[in-house]
């Protein structure tokens, strides 16, 4: 009853694994990420780092995206950041372009339309209390389906000022760095506002939140409509690298954007890790896939890869936060 | 003077209970006013509508010169002047301190108090709540449960309150943190906030209450002021005068005992560092675990049916056997059948028929050649219908068509299936009409008549009093009292579960 708490005196600590992995969840997506970073340069000497973050940088995206949604908490999640991408680049070349808006208004315009998405995400899952697993999926199909509709056939794009997201600047600045920082930028932001820390409370403790007068249910759905309007941005940065909309992919970063938020460190419970995680996750994602094109080791092992490794990443995450190891 | 906060006439019911009937409250500015009364009385359901999280049916509230009609959300609550502390510790394990004092306390995207100034007001209260406050940068989830409740605390402190509701606040608190509190409250209620305190301990109503109403069965049955109670008054308004039901269960009242011992607990903690219990349990007999909601019954039951407990604590013993029950499954291979609380969440089985309900534990018996025979599973369940007297219309009906104390019939009658020795009950009447209530205690009687041990849980003082062999008390999970049946009356019982054993 009357333990004092008084701390121990300075002894030579042991190195506390559970309070580092706690503050820097995403510290093994980043090792793995520096080590198959090594294993691809050396195993590539020709390995043209523009074009790899290029190419990374729609996976990135969609971590990102997915992001917000998995932090609010009570099983948040978001399957339609994929399809939203997709659709995104439909509408760009496809509606956008011909009427002649494809210049910078585009931007505003499909933000606009991220907006609303996720707005109808955030209050068929936040005010009828539906789980978010089922409601998005459910709208991932549905905008699957309108994306065949709008773009029965795939859709190109040349000569747009959107391609210069993906290029080189001066012959040596990525410039999907400059893609990605605006979002990292927002999110960081954001992060620190009143908003985020009030998001990261209720992701881990909603009742606590609740009680002491936090708006809940608009900070959920802000979370959604957030992840949405980086999904729409992620779908540009998309347009950019490969000039062209497929309404056939609609679904392809949707198992990928998952992998890489679980791999970066961010709970799926709610409440923890940030858009390093993000990053990393996604980085970890992309190199798995460039080292075995570089091995020729068939496809098919692939999935294999991803899966052992989320589950090395889970399990290790399990043992290191458990209560036995934290005090 | 104007009152800080007045309620008048406000009643809450959930389904067909009632919960709040007419409730009044007066709270003056400056007065710390303590509510009191048994579990069930209405006092929570107060609370949670002071605080904004249950909506009240009819009434009013009036804090300061706002008359409203309820307040909506926490957060009305909050800008309304009212700052509640729960008895759950509610705090963000993976936020640091710093953002869970000022959660809640920012609009939507600017911060209302610059970070300095937040940092400056968070040390400073925790250094006037904690002897050796933790640096404001810890994550809640590496403090103990005495601090983080502090951080609560705090928080509610931080938003200097009109009025300020302690929910039990202090149970969590080690003992120099409460009486720091205690002084922060006195100085408080000095310059004018109103504390209202739900405690179970009379102790700490002595010591800092002004004004006590109590609360019987979700009736407002008294306030006294100026210190002028004793704990004799309390208890007396607590019970009431008059038993509000005299269900004179007790048939048999002489009954068979000094039976076998059938169960053996020795050496078992309820909790790290609390006083091991040493009980024997004798076929026949009927025992009743009592005390305060959350004071180590619960936590005990569920021990005896080797959930959680100290290892090797509980020994099954029949005849010259003894086995230790280590866990559930130990438990009902050797004989000890378990009644959950929550009859729909652990119990039932909405989504299949009454007779599968029944049937599910023991269906191996109704396997012919591999395949169930639903004849005999219904001959097996007939007398139990009649045994029971339990309601129904078809057994191939859902469960869901069945009244609670109907359900609750049936998933006793599935557990007298299997063949018990000893019936561990968690609080089976909860919810169920007095009719079937009679049954069951008819049905307890009987079962105990035949040689039957049954340890039954319950919030209802009335059930201690008409139904046990032995009432046993628990009080911070320790087993505080035992009380005979021949002794045993409402105000002994009760007093024993706020600790006033000498209060006759």
């Amino acid at each position: 009853m009357t333990q004092a708490t008084i701390p121990a005196p300075a002894a030579p600590r042991r190195f506390d694994f559970a309070g580092f992995w706690r503050k820097y969840p995403f510290a093994f997506a980043l090792a793995l990420t520096i080590v198959m970073l090594a294993i691809t340069i050396i195993a590539q000497p020709n390995f043209a780092p523009v074009q790899q973050i290029s190419t990374w940088a729609p996976y990135a995206m969609a971590g990102i995206a997915l992001m917000p949604a998995i932090i609010s908490g009570r099983g948040g999640i978001d399957l339609t950041v994929s399809p939203v991408m997709t659709l995104t680049g439909i509408l760009f070349i496809g509606y956008l372009a011909p009427a002649g808006l494809a210049s910078i208004v585009a931007v505003p315009i499909l933000l606009a339309l991220g907006f609303v998405i996720g707005l109808v995400n955030g209050l068929l899952i936040v005010l009828l209390r539906l789980p978010a697993v089922v409601v998005t999926l459910a709208m991932m199909f549905v905008y699957s389906g309108v994306n065949v509709l709008l773009a029965p056939s795939p859709l190109t794009i040349s000569g747009n000022w959107i391609t210069a997201l993906s290029g080189d600047w001066g012959g040596f600045f990525p410039a999907a760095l400059v893609a990605l920082a605006i979002p990292f930028v927002a999110w960081i932001l954001l992060a620190r506002s009143a908003w985020g820390r009030s998001l990261y409370a209720a992701g881990g403790n909603d009742a606590t939140a609740f009680s002491a007068g936090v708006n809940v249910a608009f900070l959920r759905i802000s979370a959604f409509v957030l992840g949405s309007m980086f999904a729409v941005w992620g779908g540009l940065v998309l347009v950019s690298l490969t000039s062209s909309a497929n309404a056939s992919t609609s679904a392809s970063l949707v198992t990928t954007s998952i992998a890489s938020v679980a791999l970066g460190g961010i709970s799926l419970a709610g409440g923890r890790g940030g858009i390093l995680g993000a990053l990393c996750g996604s980085a970890v994602i992309y190199l798995v896939q460039r080292i075995l094109s570089t091995f020729q080791v068939p496809t098919m092992w692939l999935n294999l890869v991803y899966g052992l490794l989320l589950i090395v990443a889970v399990v290790l995450g399990a043992i290191l936060a458990s209560p036995r190891t934290k005090r | 003077m104007m009152p800080a906060l007045e309620v008048e006439g406000v009643s809450k019911r959930f389904g067909a209970t009632v919960a709040l009937r007419d409730a009044v409250l007066r709270v003056r500015p400056g007065e710390v006013h303590a509510l009191v009364g048994e579990n069930g009385s209405g006092k929570s359901t107060l609370v949670k509508i002071l605080s904004g999280v249950h909506l009240p049916d009819q009434g009013t509230l009036r804090i300061g010169e706002r008359e409203l009609s309820s307040l909506r959300s926490p957060r009305e609550s909050l800008e309304a002047g009212v700052a509640t502390v729960f008895q759950e510790v509610l705090v963000a394990e993976n936020r640091t301190v710093l953002e869970n004092l000022w959660l809640g306390h920012d609009g939507a995207f600017r911060a209302r108090v610059p970070q300095r100034a937040k940092r400056e007001r968070a040390e400073a209260i925790l250094a006037e709540l904690l002897i050796s406050p933790p640096p404001v940068d810890t994550l809640l989830e590496d403090l103990q449960l005495s601090d983080r409740q502090a951080v609560a605390i705090a928080r509610a402190l931080l938003r200097e309150p009109r009025i300020l509701i302690l929910d039990e606040a202090t149970s969590a608190l080690d003992y120099n943190t409460r009486s720091r509190l205690f002084d922060i409250v006195r100085r408080r209620s000095a310059s004018g906030t109103a504390v209202i305190l739900i405690t179970h301990r009379m102790d700490e109503i002595d010591e800092i209450a002004d004004t006590v109403t109590v609360l019987r069965s979700g009736e407002t049955v008294g306030t006294i002021e100026e210190r002028s109670w004793t704990s004799a008054d309390l208890v007396r308004l607590m019970t009431g005068a008059e038993h509000l039901a005299q269900p004179s269960v007790r048939e048999a009242s002489e009954r068979r005992h000094g039976g076998d011992v059938v169960l053996e607990v020795s050496g078992l903690r309820l909790a790290p560092g609390k006083a091991p219990i040493e009980l024997q349990l004798r076929a026949g007999e009927v025992v009743g675990l009592a005390g305060l909601e959350g004071h180590g019954q619960d936590a005990f039951i569920k021990a005896l049916w080797g959930m959680g407990g100290t290892p090797g604590a509980v020994i099954r013993r029949d005849g010259a056997k003894a086995t230790v029950i280590s866990s559930p499954e130990s438990a009902n291979a050797c004989g000890i059948a378990y009644v959950p609380r929550e009859r729909r969440a652990e119990s039932m089985f909405e989504w299949m028929s009454i007779l599968d309900n029944f049937a599910l534990p023991t269906i191996g018996r109704d396997s012919r050649g591999g395949l169930l025979s639903t004849k005999s599973s219904e001959s097996r369940f007939l007398p139990y219908i009649e045994r029971l007297r339990i309601r129904l219309g078809q057994p191939s009906n859902p469960i869901t068509t069945l009244s609670g104390g109907n359900a609750q019939k049936v998933v006793i009658a599935r557990w007298l299936a299997s063949e018990p020795r000893i019936l561990l009950l968690n609080d089976p009447t909860r919810g169920i009409d007095i009719n079937a209530k009679r049954d069951l205690y008819r049905l307890l009687a009987e079962l105990a008549e035949q040689g039957l041990a049954v340890v039954m849980l319950s919030t209802e003082v009335d059930e201690h009093v008409e139904l046990m062999d032995r009432v046993l008390v628990f009080r911070e999970f320790e087993l505080a009292a035992q009380l005979q049946h021949d002794t045993l009356e409402r105000e002994t019982l009760v007093a024993s579960f706020f600790g006033e054993d000498e209060t006759r």
